[in-house]
């Protein structure tokens, strides 16, 4: 703020202006009239570009669904007699800071994705395409939500939509599963494990 | 025991941390948040628009755009400032912004004298020079108002200052010169009646 300028008049005139207060009260209160205007909050521009994302998740949910009732309508195999692999149990998931998921998440994920490795040859041919497109599909839709979350925070939207993501993906590997446990070597996943 | 230094800065360490959390609120669309945000700062902001506008009612408008706009903005409110920088900026654009509508709707500027006229009392000060002071402020004309009160008030440099008004720093500063010199002049005059 020091400026040659500010040498030319009375110093007076300088530190009377420092002095005067720099904040005034209003005579009444605005808040009022103001929060009449507070529109709720937008979150339009992802929203839109994230509609394809939301779109491929349940496309996905849906082409999956369909597989796995056709798979389930094939005359079984010797393996498919077996008794049935231990009832899936999902918990509503919740999101800790930074939209990040917990380890028990991570290690579920992982334990029936090598499930997956093993098991995905079992599958008919065309089955095994489908389930590869579809997962593939959700995990870029996932990629998505994530990067739009890293921009907006909180987002209550994207959380849930990654959310439904995470869980559809969880579904899909866990319905791979059932589908071709044998000797009830399927894997459970318990509540308490999906608590992220 | 701590020191009266130290506990300050915790105290203002505190109080920064509040203010992120509000406005981390506020961003994910807390209506509360915003109000304490709006009790916190509205004295400043209407402090700076009444001086930059010398009219409380259009202040009080000016005070409410500035508000308004700050929760459209909020999303896009990065943290690199401190909220209030922040906000302040926001409040100046207000000001020039409805005096822009100001001019094309009369035509030309309002002049100070009749927009000082409508000046309150701006502060509970019972110090007649500050008020002296105000009032001859509020009677300078908008351009050199604007500039004395961004630099001279509320410590802006004349670059900060230039930006902030869309002028150059050369006019900047002749428009502070100028402000000092009829304020000098009319306080001087002032003291003389009296």
């Amino acid at each position: 703020m020091t400026t040659d300028d500010r040498r030319e008049p009375p110093v007076s005139l300088d530190a009377a202006l420092e002095r005067l207060p720099r904040s005034i009260e209003p005579g009444r209160d605005l808040w009022p009239a103001i929060e009449a205007q507070l529109e709720p909050r937008s979150v339009r521009p992802v929203r839109r570009w994230l509609w394809p994302a939301a779109a491929a998740v349940l496309l996905v949910v849906a082409s999956s669904l369909i597989t796995a009732s056709l798979l389930r309508r094939e005359p079984a195999p010797v393996a498919r007699q077996a008794p049935a692999a231990p009832e899936l149990r999902y918990a509503t998931a919740s999101f800790g800071p930074d939209q990040r998921l917990g380890p028990a998440y991570d290690a579920a994920r992982q334990e029936l994705a090598q499930s997956l490795a093993q098991r995905i040859d079992r599958l008919p041919p065309p089955a095994r395409r489908q389930l590869e497109r579809n997962l593939a599909e959700l995990r870029r839709a996932s990629a998505e939500i994530n990067a739009a979350l890293a921009l907006k925070p909180g987002d209550p939207l994207l959380e849930e939509l990654l959310l439904n993501a995470y869980q559809d993906e969880l579904a899909v590997l866990a319905s791979v599963q059932q589908l071709t446990a044998g000797n009830g070597s399927g894997t459970t996943i318990d509540a308490t494990r999906m608590q992220l | 025991m701590t020191e009266p230094g130290t506990e300050s800065e915790i105290e203002r360490a505190r109080r920064v941390a509040d203010e992120r959390a509000l406005v981390d609120s506020a961003r994910r669309g807390s209506a509360a948040a915003f109000e304490a945000l709006y009790r916190n700062h509205v004295g400043h902001v209407y402090g700076l628009c009444l001086r930059m506008t010398a009219n409380p009612a259009t202040a009080e408008d000016c005070t409410q755009e500035a508000f308004i706009q700050a929760w459209r903005s909020l999303p896009a409110f990065e943290g690199r400032a401190a909220f209030g920088t922040w906000l302040h900026r926001i409040a100046v654009n207000a000001v020039l912004a409805q005096g822009r509508r100001r001019r094309e709707q009369v035509g030309a500027d309002v002049p100070a004298d009749e927009t000082a006229a409508a000046l309150p009392d701006p502060s509970a000060s019972n110090d007649g020079a500050v008020l002296d002071l105000e009032a001859a402020i509020a009677r300078l004309p908008a351009g050199a108002r604007q500039v004395l009160v961004l630099v001279g008030v509320y410590g802006h440099s004349h670059e900060e200052a230039a930006a902030l008004l869309g002028i150059a720093v050369g006019t900047c500063k002749s428009q502070l010169h100028r402000a000092r010199q009829l304020l000098d002049a009319r306080l001087q005059a002032r003291e003389m009646a009296s």
